[in-house]
């Protein structure tokens, strides 16, 4: 099996550095605000909280004093899917073509004014990366002031989800298209709110099919595995479903590492962790 | 034609067979899915010219450089400005959802008077008019030094033009509010002889003990710190973290050790003791630069030799030593006190305990270790001059005026007369040891049948919230006769106030600012408005320097500029025409290169930090404050943003959720989600139950930042005599919680207002003996189920 | 007073006590019918689903409509298809039925979706991969096979018969009906399979996601395949409340008999499939996701292991003995105590693959998702049983539904 975006333009993934992250916060936020993403006065029942980017807890469930804490930023993971083919399982779902996996990036799409709210994607998806707008978005008065025109506020009814901040990437493509540069994106022209935003640099956004950029280097991507990470300290949440997430973490800590995916008792510590998931067939 | 039930049901058939086929249902199909792409109700921003406007966050004492990104010269985003000094392009939640503050449902739009249960819109000249007749009235009377001010920091130019207001005025009465700033300046004055200000080079230690310490809480400066916290990731330098809570900095951090509450100061000389035993500790500066060393080293090994230490701690005595072995043989060690949120100020001996490892090591003003920095109020003001009645009032102790016992010590110089130039507004040196206190006020003018203040101005501080014993500081603001806020938001003071002055919220003004909060850098910078004001407010130094001018005489004779921009620009001096370009001057990195002395008597002379309220029996738990950098606490109430990011178990719905260990709920009888009343000595509150392995058995934790009142009680009248409407405005769309909120007219945020419990409620203020300052750090408590 | 329009020689009751009866439902129907108001007007948020239950009560309740609702379907096939000539006694009622449950099924995907009037989006910018695609255009398809089959039924009531014209249709459409019943019969596999595929294609729900044939993961044939083996059981259960109801033999035993025994073999061959598919979903597939049986139904309050044996034991192989068993099936309690069993079983297999499927937690630290329904949802819910009794009872009260009905009546 080779990744389909092996060879073509880019591959956009990030990876993130669980034992660098604070849980701030910052990039929950630097991601609401880039994105016009709405709020209501009772946002605590998170099940029904917009939060494209949600910074999780884990504990050991270790008791006291061998208790550790994680924090686990979960954005939409762009899953490559099966084979890493392009069939999220969100978008091989959604009736309407309304979420669509870009093949020239990798970055699964979502189009609001498509999206007739059958919510097929939400039961998909495994790390509920998406949210339903069960209500108008409203903001006090004058605030919606501060909206961003770059990014169409959401109507109710319809799905949405992180989109890798992708007119950041239209911006950077638009730009280097006027310098003539065609296809020619820096690192650094296209970065995402949240990756820009943490104060503990534990974000690193990149094009995984390069070998130049950052998040190449940190997780050293297998190719011929769908992507998988060849650096034994990095790893994909759920990896065994075979989604083939484009978003990485990195922990020197075992469990944190165990925690991302589930194993049958006795299976972790066996080869299940470093042999390949997506082998299962 | 005789229509007969054949042609009838005929002719239905073909009328719909007819507009079946016409194009009619495919218009309205598409028109329908256009129409649910654009409801009005839905905003459409408009786009623009895309520019950036540099400036600094005040939000928190951090001041981090922003970019404020605009499209069309609105503000639309706000993001960290990379190269700044102290957060290169990092930012925390606060700082993002500034804008949020900018329309904030709770902003006062124009100045307003109370009258019994209703708030009247008044002019500004209206309201300064009637604030200067008061302050005149208490003038005439000889009174003028019931006229007191409490702001939230006596730095920059805007706290300094209220300071003079107060002292011209012939008071003594300028409060601001406690910080562990002050405890460090106190503590480095007494120990090093030294009028400076405390910074740590966390970016360069490489290894770091910190006894409570909430790096990465939001402790200092808070992205400063989470630089730094990752740059010792990268570096492999340890942190230790002294804590009885599995905190964020805890749980980041190489080890952990969980000493028992209120011990942490005894442990930190049992490390002290096990380093002098054991020769680790730098005897060429202690014996050079030291004082009074050998008296410390037998005081501390007759009383905290590790294995008694570990007795009271609970920390292994075998850990206690191998943490003074890596701390002794690290090439930058560091030692850090200060639990900002869990007190006001702390406990000075128990600062000075820590101190005594540092002045061990000898790291102090070398790279990685510990500083002091020169004070950069660079200002220079005009002397102030006051009139005949003025003088005779300023004589006048302040009310909150509290003694300290400690003892000058040997270095000589009056030890607090940072503060106590602090107290007499830079007017008068006297060196005397009186300072002020802020929870002393309150405490006072309760205390007391007629208040002693008659006249309270609020700038830049929200008393009523963030002062210990709440409910003692509410019911006093209520008993002093004239409360004027200067608040931009109708926040749990501006509520209590009879008259609001609001001013502009920090976008929306220019002002001075210095970076503190510990940095290991000075950075002055001019914070610029990046807005234009939304509402009929003034720039707080304009509305200073406007009731000034009100109140004419020897008051207005101090204040003869014409706005606050020509004053800002006279008395910042040459700093002004730089700062204006560069935004921002920032000092060396490195060291200052002060000689330094060290008087290890005060160490010596360690009594046991602050026993809490409460006595054991009736109250067996502890409670104490945690916080997460996800609440503001203590600067302004969390916008949206941020209160949408607090977890499920701080914030439920209304309640809070208090932390408990399991091993205490089982004793106590409840359960993870429970409702429970948790009891001290100052007061109860109802809340829900958190289990959580990561603390101590026998204490109850309790999250900062909640509990703060909705908003304005009663109704407003605008001028033209009409009740405010609905700020909202009322539409037929339902809102998110179901339904338009009535209140919304009366200046509420219900995204924060109304939520869960103010620790302040439950939490009395405990005086330092040592310092004069409030260093409550928690309370005895009980709990049970509700 | 409206003897007018009763079947030549049926007995029905009195129109006051007729219209009484429909009042009281029709009570309940318009408490559903603001509900479904509430849902448009103000949105999904009327009702307690949410980001982790994006799939609640109603969607169960859809699909358990169209499993039992799929005797229509399968009696049609067996009597137009395979010729089983008996049938032609209860197919009336099977087509009733099935067009109440596909009426009300699409009834509640247009409320269940946040922007209603965007439901065509389906069709328009359909997507081939997507189960729901497939689901909506067999969907729609058969139900208009459905309304096609019941129109000559319609046609046959008494007043509208004596217009020549609807005489002749009604005629020529029965001539035809065959084609329109195989028709039917196909597209109905598909979409009950579909529907099947809807949870099973979920690769990212492990309790769900099944291997299988080609683009169909397992449940796609066991969808089918229950819905044709459970659907009689329905047809059957509804022929019984009528005999209950209006204390008279509508169907005569062979024709019941028949469709028992049909429907207990049909069980039998489902539940051996179902058994063989779970075994092999517990032994290898969630395995290799890293789960095991009991992460499935543990930790939680309510999905317990107790639910797989109600669904297999109590609602497959208990009915399928009964059912296939002469002696069992023809003692009448037992056989009805049988198709009650099938559809409480059915139900719950469209329950367990829709419910709990949300409800099982994924990632390691995700716990269980528990919901429950909003009144909105379940007055949404009741709403199309209420409007199928009147549908059904003005059906019965003006149609030639049973046509066994006058025989045995004359009988007696
Ligand atoms: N987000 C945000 N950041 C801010 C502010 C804000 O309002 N919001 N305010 C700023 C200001 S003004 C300040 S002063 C700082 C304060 O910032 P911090 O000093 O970080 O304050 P806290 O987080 O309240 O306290 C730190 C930790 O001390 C622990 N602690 C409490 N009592 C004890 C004790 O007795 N012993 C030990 N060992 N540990 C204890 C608590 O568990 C807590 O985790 O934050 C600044 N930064
Ligand atoms: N509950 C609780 N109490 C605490 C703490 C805590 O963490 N929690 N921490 C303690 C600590 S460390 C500190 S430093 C103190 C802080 O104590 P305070 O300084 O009293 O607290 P803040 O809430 O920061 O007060 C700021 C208030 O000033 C107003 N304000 C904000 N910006 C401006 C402005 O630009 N101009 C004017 N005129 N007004 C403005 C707002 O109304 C705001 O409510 O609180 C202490 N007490
Ligand atoms: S901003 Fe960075 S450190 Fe903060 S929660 Fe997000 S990833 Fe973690
Ligand atoms: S994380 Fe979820 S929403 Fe994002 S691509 Fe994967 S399945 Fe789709
Ligand atoms: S909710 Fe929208 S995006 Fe999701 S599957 Fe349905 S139509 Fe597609
Ligand atoms: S990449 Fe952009 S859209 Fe996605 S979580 Fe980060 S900020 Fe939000
Ligand atoms: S840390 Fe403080 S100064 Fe920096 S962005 Fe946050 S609130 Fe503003
Ligand atoms: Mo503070």
């Amino acid at each position: 099996m080779t990744q389909d975006n092996h060879g073509k333009k880019y591959k956009f993934g990030m990876v993130i550095d669980l034992d660098k992250c604070t849980g701030c916060g910052s990039c929950m936020v630097a991601c609401m605000s880039e994105n016009n993403v709405p709020f209501k006065e009772d946002e605590t029942n998170k099940k029904d909280s917009i939060t494209w980017m949600r910074v999780f807890k884990l504990t050991n469930g270790k008791p006291f004093p061998e208790t550790d804490i994680c924090y686990m930023p979960r954005p939409c993971m762009h899953c490559g899917g099966k084979g890493d083919h392009g069939h999220s399982p969100c978008v091989s779902v959604c009736p309407a073509t309304a979420t669509d996996y870009g093949h020239d990036t990798g970055i699964v799409s979502q189009i609001y004014t498509r999206c007739f709210g059958c919510r097929y994607c939400m039961g998909a998806c495994p790390y509920h990366a998406r949210y339903f707008n069960w209500w108008d978005p409203k903001w006090p008065d004058g605030m919606e002031e501060y909206l961003s025109p770059n990014v169409s506020p959401r109507m109710r009814g319809v799905v949405e989800k992180c989109s890798f901040c992708y007119h950041r990437y239209q911006a950077a493509r638009d730009k280097a298209y006027h310098e003539e540069r065609r296809d020619e994106i820096e690192e650094s022209e296209y970065q995402t709110a949240c990756t820009q935003a943490c104060p503990a640099g534990a974000i690193t956004f990149g094009d995984l099919n390069n070998p130049d950029h950052e998040v190449c280097k940190f997780v050293n991507p297998d190719p011929h595995q769908c992507g998988k990470p060849r650096n034994p300290k990095a790893f994909r949440l759920l990896e065994r479903l075979q989604t083939n997430p484009k978003v990485y973490y990195i922990s020197e800590r075992e469990w944190v590492r165990k925690a991302g995916d589930n194993y049958r008792d006795g299976e972790w510590g066996k080869e299940i962790h470093s042999s390949d998931g997506n082998s299962h067939k | 034609m005789k229509i007969d039930r054949r042609s009838f049901l005929g002719l239905g058939l073909g009328a719909a067979a007819g507009v079946t086929l016409s194009p009619m249902p495919w218009k309205l199909t598409d028109d329908s899915s256009i129409w649910s792409q654009n409801w009005p109700w839905t905003p459409v921003p408009i786009d623009g010219e895309v520019t950036f406007d540099d400036t600094v966050c005040t939000l928190c004492p951090g001041n981090c450089g922003i970019s404020v990104k605009k499209v069309n010269g609105r503000a639309i985003k706000i993001e960290g400005k990379k190269g700044y000094p102290v957060n290169d392009g990092g930012i925390c939640l606060h700082g993002i959802s500034g804008l949020q503050y900018l329309y904030d449902p709770s902003r006062v739009r124009f100045p307003m008077v109370k009258n019994g249960d209703t708030w009247k819109q008044v002019s500004w000249d209206e309201a300064a008019s009637l604030v200067a007749g008061k302050i005149k009235e208490l003038k005439d009377k000889g009174m003028a030094d019931s006229v007191a001010c409490v702001a939230g920091s006596d730095k920059g130019s805007i706290a300094g033009l209220y300071k003079r207001f107060i002292t011209s005025v012939g008071s003594q009465n300028f409060y601001t509010v406690d910080t562990m700033e002050k405890t460090w300046e106190m503590l480095i004055e007494r120990v090093h002889g030294l009028n400076a200000s405390a910074a740590f080079d966390l970016a360069k230690s490489d290894y770091i003990i910190s006894f409570g310490t909430g790096f990465i809480e939001g402790w200092g400066s808070p992205v400063n710190n989470f630089l730094a916290n990752s740059s010792r990731k990268e570096r492999h330098a340890k942190l230790v973290q002294v804590e009885y809570r599995l905190s964020n900095t805890a749980a980041s951090a190489d080890i952990w050790l969980p000493a028992k509450p209120g011990t942490e100061a005894s442990l930190a000389l049992g490390i002290c003791s096990a380093m002098i035993s054991a020769n680790l500790y730098n005897a060429a500066f202690a014996q050079s630069a030291g004082k009074d060393f050998e008296a410390f080293a037998k005081f501390v090994n007759e009383k905290y030799d590790p294995e008694l230490v570990s007795r009271t701690t609970g920390v292994d005595a075998a850990k206690i030593k191998a943490v003074a072995a890596e701390f002794a043989k690290a090439k930058s060690p560091l030692a850090i006190a200060g639990r900002g949120k869990g007190e006001s100020a702390g406990s000075l001996m128990e600062f000075a305990a820590v101190h005594a490892l540092n002045c061990l090591t000898g790291n102090i003003n070398k790279e990685g270790g510990f500083w002091t920095i020169e004070q950069q109020d660079s200002l220079t003001w005009p002397s102030v001059v006051m009139d005949d009645s003025a003088t005779k009032s300023y004589a006048k102790p302040p009310v909150g005026a509290v003694t300290s016992v400690i003892d000058s010590g040997a270095s000589g110089a009056g030890i607090f007369s940072a503060v106590v130039s602090a107290v007499s507004g830079g007017a008068t040196d006297s060196g005397q040891k009186v300072l002020s206190s802020v929870s002393k006020l309150f405490e006072v003018i309760n205390a007391s049948e007629k208040s002693p203040v008659e006249l309270l101005m609020v700038y830049n501080s929200n008393p009523c919230f963030t002062l210990r014993n709440a409910k003692v500081v509410k019911d006093a603001v209520n008993k002093i006769p004239f409360v004027v806020s200067f608040s931009p938001y109708m926040d749990d003071t501006a509520q209590l106030a009879d008259v609001i002055l609001p001013t502009h919220t920090s976008l929306e003004m220019t002002q001075d600012v210095y970076s503190g909060a510990c940095i290991a850098q000075n950075v002055i910078a001019l914070s610029k408005s990046v807005a234009v004001p939304v509402y009929d407010t003034k720039h707080p130094g304009d509305a200073i320097i406007s009731l000034a001018k009100a109140t004419e005489g020897s008051v207005a004779s101090n204040f003869t500029w014409k706005t606050y921009s020509e004053c800002l620009e006279s008395i910042m001096g040459d700093n002004f025409a730089t700062l204006s370009e560069e935004g921002y001057i920032a000092s060396e990195l490195a060291p200052p290169v002060t000689p330094l002395s060290v008087d290890f008597s005060l160490f010596a002379a360690f009594k046991d930090s602050i026993s809490l309220e409460g006595d054991a029996k009736s109250y067996p738990l502890t409670l104490v404050p945690i916080d997460t950098i996800r609440l503001a606490s203590s600067t302004l109430a969390s916008p949206p943003f941020a209160v949408k990011t607090v977890e499920d178990t701080v914030l439920f719905e209304k309640d809070t959720l208090v932390e408990i260990n399991p091993e205490t709920a089982d004793k106590v009888g409840v359960d993870d989600g429970d409702y429970a009343v948790i009891t001290t000595s100052v007061g109860e509150a109802k809340v829900r139950i958190h289990l959580f392995d990561g603390i101590m058995p026998g204490i109850i934790a309790i999250p900062e930042g909640l509990g703060h009142s909705t908003g304005a009680k009663g109704e407003i009248i605008t001028k033209d005599g009409s009740p405010m409407a609905g700020i909202t405005g009322a539409t037929s769309i339902i809102t998110q919680t179901g339904g338009v909120s009535k209140n919304r007219g009366q200046l509420e945020n219900l995204y924060i207002g109304g939520k869960g419990v103010n620790v302040n409620e439950l939490i009395g203020p405990v005086m330092d003996p040592a310092s004069g300052l409030d260093a409550a750090w928690g309370i005895r408590a009980r709990i049970s189920r509700a | 007073m409206d003897s007018a329009l009763i079947p030549k020689g049926a007995k029905r009751c009195p129109f006051p006590v007729f219209a009484t009866g429909i009042a009281v439902v029709g009570a309940v129907l318009l408490w559903g019918v603001y509900a479904m108001g509430l849902c448009w007007l103000k949105g999904l948020n009327q009702t307690n689903m949410n980001d982790y239950y994006g799939f609640a009560l109603w969607i169960w309740a859809d699909l358990a409509v169209i499993a039992i609702g799929g005797g229509a379907f399968f009696t049609g096939l067996l009597k137009y298809v395979f010729g089983i000539d008996e049938l032609k006694n209860i197919i009336n009622l099977a087509v009733v039925i099935g067009f109440i449950c596909y009426s009300s099924a699409l009834l509640i995907l247009a409320i269940d979706i946040g922007q209603p009037l965007r439901g065509w989006f389906i069709f328009w910018h359909a997507n081939v991969h997507s189960m729901l695609t497939e689901v909506a255009f067999c969907l729609s398809l058969y139900f208009s096979v459905l309304t096609i089959e019941f129109v000559p039924l319609i046609l046959e009531n008494r007043q509208i018969d004596k217009v020549p014209f609807f005489h002749n249709l009604s005629h020529n459409m029965h001539g035809v009906m065959a084609i329109f019943a195989a028709t039917g019969a196909f597209l109905s596999c598909f979409h009950q399979g579909s529907l099947g595929g809807v949870a099973g294609v979920l690769y990212g729900r492990p309790f769900a996601y099944r291997e299988g044939l080609l683009v169909w993961p397992w449940t796609f044939f066991l969808f089918t395949w229950s819905a044709a083996a459970y659907g009689p059981c329905f047809t059957l259960v509804v022929t019984k409340l009528f005999e209950g109801i209006t204390r008279k033999k509508l169907v005569k035993d062979n024709v019941v008999n028949l469709l028992a025994k049909i429907s207990g073999w049909m069980i039998t061959t489902y539940i051996i499939a179902k058994i063989i598919d779970t075994i092999y979903w517990m032994g290898v597939t969630a395995p290799d996701m890293g789960f095991s049986v009991m992460d499935f139904y543990s930790n939680n309050s309510f999905y317990g292991i107790w639910i797989l044996f109600a669904e297999i034991v109590l609602g497959g192989i208990v009915p399928a003995v009964i059912l296939t068993v002469k002696k069992y099936r023809e003692n009448k309690k037992l056989l009805l105590v049988a198709i009650i069993l099938g559809v409480f079983g059915v139900c719950l297999n469209r329950w367990v693959m829709v419910l709990q499927v949300m409800a099982v937690p994924v990632m390691s630290f995700d716990t269980w998702a528990l919901y429950l329904p909003s009144w909105q949802e379940v007055a949404t819910t009741i709403l199309p049983v209420a409007y199928g009794i009147i549908l059904i009872s003005l059906a019965y009260r003006y149609l030639p539904v049973f046509p066994q009905e006058q025989e045995l009546y004359d009988t007696k």
